[in-house]
């Protein structure tokens, strides 16, 4: 057994040799890159050229200058772990490597600026940094997480952020695993002349995958397009986790948001009126039909004990039927009788008629900036209304009521005030981000009001925990099992608004390609998000972004964009196992052991000090 | 509408068709949760099984020339449930050792096998909805129109098999005891874990048989969710079974009838075929609302067991 500082030795010597192997084997920037994924490769050891040459006018000197420095601190850090009270050095160590990551930035960024200045047209495309920089940054970051958790206390630290560290950890596994699958699938372009250099292909193509991934991190377009495809995931991840929340497993989402589209179609459609009417019933119809399509599994359980897992799933499957059935034809024979239904739309497309414009939910340019003029209105409302929420020292509904005031007031006063007149670009406007976002975040709100601040959703979280215990405690169980099927369907059918209503696929109608297996995802996002209502949304949003940077990797790479389907999955089989991390991570019992161990220790140090 | 003595010829035959792969799955979902692991994973690992099947018939087709080889299917079958038993290895191994709830675990599973496929038909064939079609499909045996899939035969002859190992072998006891009663199996020395991994993968093993038997048997090339619910069908019913061999052919029968139906109404002018579809989904709401009452689940089903 390793005494704490040689362990502490032993892991920085192992990470600092994964690095230096990375330096050796990887890129470290690449400036210029082809469509098809083919870059100029740039390492402190020479350029590798897969394809075509290097710009003419580009200098890398600027390499060795981040590398040699780079280089001493590894080997400064390598050393200074095995002194004794290492822990406390690696602080500045690891911010020094951050600096030291920040160098390499700054420097490629002036070298291809430099290049840049010279010419008309960029000459330089996709320019990146390489894996090499990467693990520069990571290490140091493992430097900062190890000189945290080896000082005093801090493994139980640690352990009391297991709903961060858990799914955190297993989205870094998936992600390790889903570039072991994309170096197995995809032949990297260009020929290697060496063993060294078939690595160095590899391993830009992994980092450029995952660099595609997450590009709509840093490009507007994509930023927005995130959020649109976060949209539906957080309604359904709300269903799913109010499920989880009260111990039942909804799988249902997909029909849910099936029914809920289905309803949202028929007000929208069908049913004349003015704007402030249909709109709010065409939405309130989504929610009432999927909270109904869900209550019927939670009554099927509580009445017969039928388990909610394989009924959701069955009705998922009917939900499916009944909605081709209502849009694929207008005519079906029953035994020999002729039925003529008036939904589809006519023509070979199965679609509905489209939604009048008076229930439609406004597109994201209309609410931002209505008639192109930047508006305050929804900013200050929603400033003011957290504002009045949070600084009002009162009863819950006096804060409530406060907050939805000062909400109302801002959105008013926001509405009057002028703004400056704004035009967004074509890549920005065709995002078709619409007011279910909004929605979506109302839910987010209404999720954390209801489980964590009202005694429905108190009995809701003590059914979950202990079902036998709740009942005895006087929850009726039965209708309990009713009321959350209910809501979780209401939420899942929230998310069909955003299809229907707010047009966002390609149009304001009921079409065949409802992507109702989002419904799945939120399995995943309920998961990642550990049941929370910020996590949900946190994690709806990465989901949104692998979604969208997915599209990316599908054009450029080719790389089939299921690829991010099977990252979700892995994310999922990987938190459910805990992330395989130590028992005391998953185990409420044993992280409380940890606690106790190490305040434990910290009293007794206490007593040696003096 | 005129049912001749020809639809129902055809509507017995299609039964038979329709209950093989709820059959076999419905089998294997029995040894897994006898041993107290629910398996949900089984509709994805049929998936799974069938890509397999046709993936590798087709390859070693290509690399070989079409001509007729009479062993490759049976390499085809064989390769399904070894993968068929690895991915539910993999459910084992989380849900087992390292004690996870067993439905999300095996959630992971169904959701893996509704993106992996796409990234391996990306990868040989270079769209993501269907393998090329192969050649060497299983053979059919019997009498000329009357001509089944051995795998048919396989599968209800592995109904009395079960019955007799579930009922009559000490291996059966062990398997038994583990589900109702891990703490006291353990205490009598047996080892509760490798039961468990047995029961687990013998489902997978013939949950991939059932996706060979769609992919190679049925059709002959593996199509993007052609397993369409069949592995929670036969979950469900393995409950209305009674989780017992003989409960379970008989419910798989119903099923299969079910879907059989519908495959024959269709194109009729009895009932529209969207709705049709949906029959077996149907049944299955119904059983489970009507059925559950009276059975009982192995003790142990679905609880982790930590020693």
């Amino acid at each position: 057994m390793l005494t704490d500082e040689r362990r502490l030795g032993v892991l920085v010597a192992l990470g600092g040799g994964v690095v230096l192997l990375l330096w050796y084997l990887a890129p470290w920037a690449v400036p210029h890159r082809l469509f098809g994924g083919e870059g100029v490769l740039l390492s402190p050891f020479g350029h590798h050229l897969p394809q075509g040459t290097l710009p003419p006018g580009y200098r890398d000197g600027w390499l060795l200058w981040a590398f040699y420095p780079s280089l001493a601190w590894l080997a400064l850090t390598l050393v200074l772990a095995w002194t004794p009270k290492a822990s406390r050095k690696l602080y500045p160590m690891g911010a020094l490597g951050l600096g030291l990551f920040l160098l390499t930035y700054l420097l490629f960024q002036a070298s291809v600026a430099q290049v840049m200045a010279g010419a008309e047209r960029p000459i330089l495309r996709r320019y990146s940094l390489g894996l090499g920089s990467y693990a520069t940054l990571a290490f140091s970051l493992y430097l900062l997480l190890l000189a945290r958790l080896f000082s005093p206390g801090g493994l139980a630290f640690l352990v009391r952020r297991r709903g961060v560290v858990v799914p955190l950890f297993s989205l870094l596994l998936a992600s390790l695993l889903g570039g072991v699958i994309v170096a197995v699938m995809k032949r990297a372009p260009g020929e290697a002349q060496s063993l060294r250099e078939a690595w160095m292909l590899k391993l830009d193509l992994i980092t450029y995958t995952y660099q595609l991934l997450y590009s709509p991190l840093v490009n507007p377009s994509g930023f927005l397009q995130s959020l649109l495809l976060a949209t539906p995931l957080i309604f359904t991840g709300l269903a799913v986790a109010l499920g989880f929340r009260g111990g039942l497993f909804n799988i249902g989402a997909p029909g849910q948001l099936i029914l809920g589209a289905i309803a949202a179609m028929l007000v929208g459609v069908y049913l004349p009126g003015p704007r402030w009417l249909v709109l709010p019933l065409a939405i309130l119809a989504a929610a009432l039909a999927g909270g109904l399509w869900g209550a019927l599994p939670g009554w099927l359980k509580a009445r017969f004990g039928a388990h909610e897992v394989i009924n959701t799933i069955m009705l998922n499957y009917i939900a499916a039927s009944l909605f081709l059935f209502l849009i694929s034809a207008n005519e079906y024979k029953f035994f020999g009788r002729t039925l003529y239904l008036p939904f589809k739309y006519p023509g070979y497309e199965a679609r509905s008629y489209e939604i009048r414009p008076e229930a439609r939910i406004p597109h994201w340019t209309e609410l931002v900036a209505p008639g192109g003029e930047l508006s305050f209105a929804l900013p200050l409302a929603l400033l003011l209304g957290l504002g009045g929420y949070f600084l009002t020292r009162k009863s819950l509904g006096h804060r409530v009521l406060m907050g939805l005031l000062a909400g109302t007031g801002g959105y008013l006063v926001g509405g009057l005030l002028p703004g400056p007149t704004v035009s967004f670009g074509p890549d920005l406007t065709s995002v078709r981000l619409n007011g279910a976002f909004l929605l979506a975040l109302l839910a987010l709100l209404f999720f954390h009001f209801y489980v964590f601040r009202t005694v429905g959703g108190y009995e809701l979280r003590a059914m979950g925990l202990a079902p036998k215990a709740a009942e005895y405690g006087g929850v009726l169980s039965g209708r309990k099992v009713v009321l959350i099927m209910f809501l979780a369907g209401a939420l899942a059918g929230l998310a069909a608004t955003h299809y229907v209503l707010g047009g966002g696929v390609d149009e304001y109608r009921l079409k065949q390609s409802l992507p109702y297996s989002v419904g799945f995802d939120g399995i995943a996002v309920a998961l990642m998000g550990q049941n929370t209502p910020l996590g949900v949304g946190l994690a709806a949003w990465l989901f949104g972004i692998l979604l969208t940077g997915g599209l990316q990797v599908n054009l450029q790479l080719g790389i089939s964009r299921e690829l991010v389907a099977v990252l979700q999955a892995l994310i999922v089989l990987f938190i459910a196992a805990g992330g395989f991390l130590p028992r005391y991570f998953t185990d409420p019992l044993r992280a409380a052991e940890v606690e106790l161990r190490e305040e434990a220790k910290k009293r007794e140090e206490a007593k040696e000090a003096p | 509408m005129n049912l001749d003595t020809a639809f129902w010829i055809a509507l017995f035959f299609s039964t038979l068709r329709q209950t093989t792969p709820l059959l076999l799955t419905a089998l294997g979902g029995m040894f897994s949760e006898r041993s107290g692991v629910v398996n949900i994973a089984l509709e994805g690992i049929i998936l799974f099984g069938a890509l397999t099947a046709a993936v590798v018939v087709e390859r070693v087709e290509h690399l070989l020339g079409p001509g007729p080889h009479p062993w490759l299917p049976w390499l085809g079958v064989l390769s399904a449930m070894l993968v068929g038993g690895l991915v539910a290895w993999v459910h084992a191994v989380v849900s087992i050792k390292y004690r996870a709830d067993q439905i999300i675990s095996a959630t992971a599973i169904n959701l893996l096998a509704l993106g992996a496929p796409s990234l391996v038909l990306t990868y040989f064939y270079g769209n993501a909805t269907n393998s090329k079609e192969v050649a060497n499909r299983l053979p059919l045996w019997g009498p000329e129109g009357f001509a089944l899939s051995p795998l048919v035969y396989l599968a209800f002859l592995l109904v009395p098999v079960a019955w007799w190992v579930l009922f009559k072998t000490p291996l059966g006891l062990r398997l038994r005891a583990v589900g109702e009663h891990p703490e006291a199996a353990d205490t009598l020395g047996i080892n509760v874990y490798r039961m468990r991994y047995l029961g687990v993968v013998l489902s997978g093993i013939l949950a991939g048989l059932a996706g060979a038997y769609l992919a190679i048997g049925f059709l002959n090339q593996f199509v993007r969710g052609m397993s369409a619910g069949m592995g929670f069908i036969s979950l469900a019913a393995m409950i209305f079974g009674k989780w017992h061999p003989l409960g379970i052919l008989f419910s798989t029968l119903l099923f299969g009838f079910a879907s059989a139906l519908a495959i024959q109404l269709q194109g009729t002018e009895i009932l529209p075929a969207v709705l049709v579809q949906a029959f077996p989904y149907v049944v299955t709401v119904l059983v489970l609302a009507g059925f559950m009452g009276k059975s009982r689940p192995p003790a142990a089903v679905g609880k982790p067991y930590e020693k």
